[in-house]
């Protein structure tokens, strides 16, 4: 195995461009290890851990400018992403263990690409956007349009995240992540739902609504028909009911040792409305009845 | 290929040659011979492996050797003076909060970070600060006396 450690991105562009179909990009670690243990080791490890620049949290006007190689913890204690984007703080906060997050970063959970990573779905219902270099440039992408598969991104072999650009949810919208795992953070989710509602000016109808669904489809997803379904409408206990079934509909899972395809739907389902039902009431102040 | 490491351990400079594969862990008990890291289920699922990096604990075995470098890494043989116990040592052997004993230093560097950041840990900082680390013969009560035995020590309160 050749391995590389560049010391600027240009750098590390051209060794990717040069290796890049035998290459694998290692920055906290915290899967690719398991897979150099457990699966095989590439034909070169590109660590980009250090790479300058590419760390921290800033304020951007009306949204967070993530680095790539942040860690996790870094979000989890950052005061900016728990009171401005307090969806991606849940979803850190219930991410592995201390001793994880204190090494894995967002940029390596996004590439991963992993269905249920922990931070896609809060990310899509925050219509986040990575900046991606490529050897031929850099390009803006929207995350809804960023995943192409289990492992698979618009990155490809040669291209890097370097920084994730998150704006600001409406002004009076609330959002929640949920996680359904048998042994609690440690455990990857057999589901994860995440919800953002933003009422109308009276507090009386639903104007936007965003729906992320995690591990129940070859990337995550954004749940389309239920959000058409409830837009511009008011929370009661018939749409609630129909909107759980909606999204469950929604989700192409499979079955695998964590869970069926058919008990990943019922979860779907349950979390959609329980999500549903706490974001209409933190932001309206009104029950769904 | 191999790769120079050159890295802080315990407090002592050390520069020896690992294979760019290897992890923190196996650089620590392969390389230096420094076994009291656990080497257990080699995921990062489990904090058998637990040490100190740059301030903030870790799992060793999901660590590249490499990112050693430069780095300050504080393992479990680091902690005793001589022949004095850490305090956090001789509370997990007071409250007996050792059974097997595998577990034990992972707990024991997870819980150093811990106290070096406070030592008034609520329960929350305590679940949060061990929910890493595993023990399979489930002494979990015994292990929370100790942290708090452990915390009291070292604030003065006993």
């Amino acid at each position: 195995m050749e391995y590389f450690e560049p010391k600027s991105l240009s750098e590390a562009l051209s060794v990717l461009e040069k290796h890049g179909a035998e290459a694998k990009v290692i920055a906290g670690g915290t899967d690719v290890m398991v897979d150099i243990k457990f699966k095989e080791e590439p034909g070169s490890l590109v660590n980009i851990k250090k790479l300058p620049g590419m760390s921290g949290i800033k304020e951007n006007g009306g949204s967070l400018r993530i680095g790539a190689l942040t860690t996790i913890r870094d979000l989890e204690t950052s005061t900016l992403v728990r009171e401005k984007l307090p969806v991606l703080w849940e979803a850190s906060h219930q991410f592995a263990s201390l001793q994880v997050r204190n090494t894995a970063t967002i940029g390596g959970n996004i590439c991963r690409a992993s269905p249920s990573g922990e931070t896609l779905a809060p990310l899509l219902v925050l219509e986040a956007t990575g900046k991606c270099a490529f050897p031929e440039g850099e390009k803006s992408q929207p995350f809804t349009s960023f995943f192409q598969g289990p492992g698979k991104s618009v990155l490809g072999a040669k291209g890097l995240l370097t920084e994730i650009d998150v704006p600001y949810p409406a002004a009076g919208s609330k959002s929640v992540y949920l996680k359904h795992a048998v042994r609690g953070a440690m455990d990857i989710a057999m589901v994860g739902v995440a919800v953002m509602i933003t009422p109308d000016a009276g507090k009386n109808n639903i104007q936007d609504v965003r729906i992320g669904l995690g591990a129940v489809a070859p990337t995550p997803v954004r749940a389309p028909k239920t959000e058409a379904l409830l837009r511009g409408k008011p929370l009661t206990a018939a749409l609630l009911k129909e909107a759980g079934a909606l999204a469950a509909s929604e989700a192409t899972p499979i079955t695998d040792q964590r869970s069926s395809a058919e008990n990943r739907r019922w979860i779907v389902e349950a979390l959609t409305r329980r999500g549903l039902e706490q974001t209409w009431i933190a932001a309206t102040g009104k029950e769904v009845v | 290929m191999s790769v120079t490491i050159t890295t802080k351990i315990n407090g002592q400079a050390v520069s020896a040659v690992a294979e760019a594969s290897a992890s923190l862990l196996e650089f620590l008990r392969d390389t230096l011979e420094m076994k009291g890291s656990k080497l257990c289920c080699n995921t990062g699922e489990c904090g058998a492996c637990t040490v100190i990096y740059n301030g903030k604990p870790i799992n060793s075995c999901v660590t590249m050797a490499a990112d050693a470098n430069g780095a300050e890494i504080v393992t479990i043989e680091g902690l005793a003076d001589g022949e004095k116990l850490h305090p956090v040592q001789q509370a997990f052997i007071d409250t007996g909060a050792v059974q097997c004993g595998y577990c034990t230093p992972g707990y024991i560097m997870s819980v150093k970070a811990l106290l070096d950041r406070t030592t008034k840990p609520t329960p929350a900082d305590i679940e949060e600060a061990v929910s890493g680390n595993i023990c399979r013969c489930t002494g979990y009560n015994k292990i929370v006396d100790a942290i708090h035995l452990a915390a009291d020590r070292i604030a003065g309160r006993a």
